[in-house]
């Protein structure tokens, strides 16, 4: 096991890593921007050595300030978290070449899947249906509209280097195709410097289930369930839960053991998950893998009881995985509850400023994620995530009312967050009656979710 | 700083509790017997183990005990005893944005005459050869190298001036923004609380000047905080 872990990465997940690293007595070194000096983790770590200015580009992007302050402080390994470097096989690469361990799956592995439409080609030839789209990236506009029209509108322009929603475009019309593409490639430029498109097949109405697998350096992996993740707002994730209430327990199976067999043939190592679109007569389709930690990850630990951020760097470190998919128990239902610094009754502006009285809520089945403190100033430099509220009951409708009074408890006060808004998801006929679709809330608009209902 | 002796076990939180109070207990009975020892002896650093814990303690060249100006680590922000220097965390540098200044650390009247080289990157710390204190410099002199993995990025001097004391040691590892060189500025500017000095020289905090301000939090700015965006 490693002696000393970096912790490239801030906010709630650099805390996450932190909790994990002290489960397994691990040293914990902290690698913090300027913005984030008085972060928590940079308080609660062994040590916290600062990379670089606030600026990502020039600290949590930057490999060598990274790599170079794994070395000058004694680390052994590192762990980027989510976002950032996480699925950078450049890093990973560098990161090994330095004699360090990246935490996640190697270098060969992370090219392996970085497109994501080349990987829709990969699984697609691993068994698994994936959605309908383009055949290659879109090489013009020409070209563009040609598969479009042969797909099907409403077609999903997505760029092949990153995710998070950005340089995404729904389409319905031909017309509509050609304003977007100038867009779309754009933002994908300037979010991951990479124009290059693909288009998905839209359905309308969709459900967003994705499957978690660990699978360890031996080839030997286990899936642990699927999470729905269907409350979206622009394709970014609000409100997560597990398990789906769009499949019977006899479906979710399947789909879970047909992401795992597909990933594990096509040589998956660490932990990762595989996205689907479920339509609406329960068919999936395989749209795209992460392979990193996801910030939805406490809702399948709180079904399983798996940690898996030790789980990450026990894989990382060699150990074998350890346990079977027979030893794998999920119990009881979790949502978890994404608490952005945003102004959900004006179309979800982000927040900056200071926290004057932060109260996480407690009790039995309700855990907060969040690197939030009274006195805490929230930066501007980085995304909107103050931390996650995270419940769990033996069956839904005990979830959802936990997760009321979880809601009602929670106090941030200072910033405007959406805890509004997803107070009111709770009291919401479609939410409750597990009907959510993944652009239901932009549809329907999300300040429609703050007006009380009668 | 002050960190467990050896390797690193998992702690009960019964054990963490004791933790805590060794190093509240070293932090207060220990640590001021440790500066004045140092600060008596005329040396440089002073590594102490006491029952499975470590306390390392350095004097920067000028003989004042001051902590790190930046990493907080365990024992987090609080000094060791002895008079912090305020002056070390005032002074705005040439590169980026310094970490803004605490209330407190304008107890101590700070010198408006000085400026500070700070690292560029993180890395090990390499001085130019034949560096002394006393030579003169100008704005953008290379005083020295962070190598970073291998590569090295300069340490310059942020206003002409003269070299004063050097805080860290040749091959010492350092952090971003860390201050490796004092520079005492030419014919001190007497600089007016909130007026910045004429000269086109990086400007020093006055002590009663207000500290520089992060950027006021807007919504959706991507802009960097720092009185210097870089």
């Amino acid at each position: 096991m490693f002696e000393r872990v970096l912790i490239a990465n801030r906010g709630e997940i650099a805390l996450r890593v932190l909790r994990a690293c002290r489960t397994l007595g691990i040293g914990a070194v902290l690698a913090y921007s300027e913005a984030d000096r008085d972060s928590l983790a940079a308080q609660l770590a062994d040590e916290a050595i600062c990379i670089g200015p606030a600026d990502p580009r020039r600290s949590y992007l930057s490999a060598s300030a990274i790599i170079s302050a794994a070395i000058v402080t004694g680390c052994d390994a590192i762990h980027p978290g989510y976002g950032f470097l996480s699925e950078d096989a450049g890093f990973a690469e560098a990161v090994a070449a330095h004699g360090l361990t990246f935490v996640g799956p190697s270098a060969e592995v992370l090219e392996r899947f970085a497109s994501k439409e080349a990987t829709r080609r990969l699984l697609a030839a691993h068994g698994l249906p994936t959605i309908p789209g383009s055949d290659g990236l879109l090489r013009d506009d020409e070209h563009a509209l040609a598969e479009a029209g042969r797909t099907g509108y409403p077609v999903l322009l997505k760029p092949s280097a990153g995710g998070g929603g950005k340089g995404m475009r729904m389409v319905r019309t031909p017309r509509e195709l050609q304003a977007a593409l100038q867009v779309c490639r754009s933002e994908a430029r300037a979010a991951f410097g990479d124009d290059s498109l693909y288009l998905e097949k839209w359905l309308d109405d969709s459900r967003h289930v994705e499957v978690q697998v660990v699978v360890d350096r031996y080839g030997h992996g286990v899936h642990l369930g699927e999470r729905d993740c269907s409350v979206q707002l622009r394709h970014q994730k609000l409100i997560e839960e597990a398990p789906t209430p769009a499949l019977p327990a006899a479906a979710r199976e399947e789909l879970a053991e047909r992401a795992l067999r597909a990933i594990v043939a096509a040589g998956y190592e660490n932990v990762g998950t595989l996205e689907f679109l479920v339509d609406r007569d329960a068919s999936f389709h395989f749209i795209e893998i992460n392979c990193r930690l996801q910030v939805e990850h406490p809702v399948t630990e709180m079904r399983t009881g798996i940690d898996l951020v030790a789980t990450q760097l026990r894989i990382a470190a060699g150990e074998p995985l350890g346990f079977s998919q027979a030893d794998v128990g999920f119990t009881g239902h979790a949502i978890e509850f994404r608490i952005n610094a945003e102004d959900a009754a004006h179309d979800f502006r982000p927040q900056a400023g200071r926290v004057e009285r932060f109260y996480a809520p407690g009790g039995p089945g309700v855990r907060m994620d969040s690197h939030l403190y009274a006195g805490y100033e929230v930066p501007s430099d980085y995304d909107s995530l103050l931390g996650k509220l995270v419940v769990w009951g033996p069956d839904r409708p005990s979830a959802i009312a936990r997760g009321r009074a979880a809601l009602d408890e929670l106090v941030v006060d200072g910033i405007i967050t959406n805890r509004a808004f997803h107070r009111a998801m709770l009291d919401n006929p479609a939410f409750i009656g597990g009907r959510v679709t993944t652009n239901l809330v932009d549809r329907v608009g999300a300040a429609a979710f703050l007006v009380p209902r009668g | 700083m002050v960190q467990r002796d050896g390797e690193m076990t998992e702690r009960t939180p019964e054990e963490r509790l004791a933790d805590h109070a060794t190093i509240d207990r070293l932090a207060d009975e220990l640590l001021p017997a440790l500066v004045a020892k140092l600060g008596a002896s005329g040396l440089g650093e002073m590594d102490v183990r006491e029952g499975g814990w470590r306390i390392r303690l350095r004097m920067p060249a000028d003989g004042r005990a001051s902590r790190r100006s930046s990493g907080p680590g365990r024992g987090g922000h609080q000094s060791p005893s002895g008079p912090a220097n305020p002056a070390a965390h005032a002074a705005p540098t040439a590169r980026g944005a310094s970490p803004a200044p605490n209330p407190g650390d304008f107890d101590d009247p700070a010198p408006a005459s000085r400026a500070v080289a700070t690292a560029p990157a993180v890395g090990f710390y390499r001085p130019r050869p034949g560096l002394a204190a006393g030579a003169r410099v100008r704005a953008g002199d290379r005083l020295g190298t962070i190598d970073v993995l291998g590569v090295p990025q300069e340490v310059v001097a942020p206003s002409d001036g003269i070299v004063g004391a050097t805080h860290v040691e040749p091959g010492d590892p350092v952090e971003y923004g860390q201050e490796i060189v004092e520079i005492e500025l030419l014919g001190a500017p007497t600089v007016t609380p909130g007026a910045p000095p004429a000269s086109t020289a990086t400007p020093t905090v006055a002590p009663t000047a207000a500290p520089p301000a992060p950027a006021a939090p807007t919504a959706s700015t991507a802009a960097p905080t720092g009185p210097e965006a870089g």
